[in-house]
């Protein structure tokens, strides 16, 4: 028996979606969404670029199931048979964490939730908080968190029931450089390990050469493909290899003609 | 020590207001009769005492308690299950906005027709308006509840029970605490002013002040007067030693 092969079936499809906001003064621009077509392969890490208000958020909570286009459909993996499979992780750590709880018990909540035995939690959330290197702060609450650990709290506690595709926005922006490198090797480490379909939403270069499989880029209204890049899926991956340089180069360009 | 410390200066406020008191008397500004001296206030309490302030205090602040107690028990549930449930909210939101403005006292005559002369009816009376500013606080409270959070809380499956229990009261907590607050004093207001009107039978501290009033114990009216807002003082900082200890993960109480 062959193994099956890591990026034979789509973790979701936008199949001709349309969606435009309904009251924005910006609409004299026309619709945002228009006939718009998109696959995101099981198992890949797919980068979704493009420049502030270009609708990467609307995609991606259309592509979580939180927005509805208002024509066309989403489709998800017939894996995916759960709600919580597929998770959305707000731009705004804060939001994905319950302040009212300590950092430990955010991260057991929704294990607990869905019905993990007590033992399997705990040890989920021992594995996850050394990952994220956040074991110090256990017993903190999230408001008295740095922005950094924050994070690492709401990836850690959005990721703890192992949810299938994971769909990340902005999670990097507030961060420094250091801190963005360590979140980005914890999560590559633990996307690999549990198998999970990353989509990050960024547009940041850096961020995504970090990370990226497969990298698009959108612009323009209504919504088009600027380009469509592969990268081959070696980790982690160094600013100073010729390699790096390629697909450095190849995103820029590809970034580029969508502004020309 | 350090308590004085920390609340010197309302305690220098405190002094000031009896001074400016004591001086108004001492220069016979008015009689004594409509404003006795601060010292014949304080020599009024130990015979106070004797015949039964502390009684009186127990049963207003356990009919103060008892409403309460009603108010969060029912305002509290109802208003987050309504903040949660808009629909439901926006068919009874005139009637208890209609409710709201009639003031609890002009309601005295119909509570004592239905639920008669007695314990029930002034515990019934003080919890009427404190259960809807707790409930129209809950309400609100659940209503500006964090919309991305509840994504999490639909996403795992939640149902309104664990919703409600578990995320909701928690976002509503401080508006919930800021309809308590309010309600502490609308429940004293209410016990004292009813206990004031209702049978002879029942006493408490608003009986004490009409009887010291009507037989002309000044003093001693002054001093009932003085303890019933002692007792609100006191209220209102158990809630705020409350409201501290639950919402001690809020960024504005733990830099306290």
């Amino acid at each position: 028996m062959s193994a099956p092969a890591p990026f034979a079936v789509n973790a979701v499809e936008a199949q001709r979606i349309a969606f435009s906001y309904p009251s924005r003064a910006e609409n004299g621009s026309g619709p945002l969404y228009e006939d718009f077509s998109l696959t995101v392969e099981l198992g890949s890490r797919f980068v979704l670029m493009g420049p502030s208000g270009s609708g990467k958020t609307t995609l991606g909570r259309m592509m979580a199931g939180i927005m509805s286009p208002q024509a066309g459909q989403v489709r998800w993996s017939p894996q995916f048979s759960n709600r919580w499979d597929v998770v959305y992780v707000d731009q705004h750590a804060m939001n994905s964490v319950f302040p009212w709880l300590t950092v430990a018990a955010n991260i057991k909540y929704p294990m607990k939730k869905l019905g993990w035995e007590r033992a399997k939690r705990q040890e989920r959330m021992c594995y996850l908080m050394s990952l994220f290197r956040i074991g110090a702060l256990a017993d903190a609450y999230p408001t008295s968190l740095s922005g950094g650990e924050l994070q690492r709290v709401a990836l850690a506690r959005c990721l703890s029931w192992k949810p299938q595709l994971v769909i990340l926005d902005e999670p990097f922006s507030a961060l420094d450089r250091k801190v963005k490198a360590e979140i980005i090797a914890a999560l590559e480490e633990l996307a690999a390990t549990d198998g999970m379909t990353l989509l990050l939403i960024t547009h940041n270069v850096s961020d995504a050469l970090a990370l990226a499989t497969r990298c698009v880029v959108i612009g323009r209204r209504p919504v088009q493909i600027i380009s469509d890049l592969e990268f081959r899926a070696t980790f982690p991956r160094e600013a100073v290899t010729p390699d790096y340089d390629r697909m450095q180069q190849a995103l820029i360009a590809g970034i580029r003609d969508g502004l020309v | 020590m350090g308590w004085f410390k920390r609340n010197s200066r309302p305690l220098l406020f405190l002094a000031v207001l009896v001074l400016i008191w004591a001086a108004i008397t001492a220069l016979h500004v008015v009689t004594p009769i409509v404003l006795p001296t601060p010292l014949s206030v304080v020599r009024a309490i130990p015979g106070m005492l004797h015949e039964r302030l502390l009684a009186d205090i127990g049963l207003t602040l356990g009919r103060v308690l008892g409403a309460l107690v009603i108010a969060c028990l029912f305002g509290i549930p109802l208003g987050l299950y309504l903040g949660h449930r808009k629909g439901v909210y926006q068919v009874i939101e005139s009637p208890l906005h209609a409710l709201r403005s009639v003031p609890a006292s002009a309601l005295f005559p119909l509570f004592l027709i239905v639920i008669g002369v007695g314990e029930k009816s002034i515990v019934a009376l003080a919890a009427y308006p404190s259960l809807l500013v707790i409930l129209a606080n809950s309400v609100s409270g659940a209503t500006l509840a964090n919309k991305r959070r509840l994504y999490q809380a639909r996403l795992l499956g939640l149902d309104t029970f664990d919703t409600i229990t578990e995320v909701l009261f928690y976002e509503a907590l401080p508006n919930i605490f800021d309809g308590i607050r309010t309600a502490v004093s609308y429940a004293l207001m209410l016990v004292i002013a009813v206990e004031m009107f209702i049978g002879l039978s029942e006493r408490g501290l608003g009986r004490g002040i009409y009887e010291y009033q009507s037989t002309y114990r000044i003093p001693e009216t002054y001093a009932a007067i003085i303890v019933a807002g002692v007792i609100g003082i006191l209220l209102n900082a158990v809630v705020s030693q409350l409201e501290r200890r639950m919402l001690r993960w809020l960024p504005y109480v733990q830099e306290e």
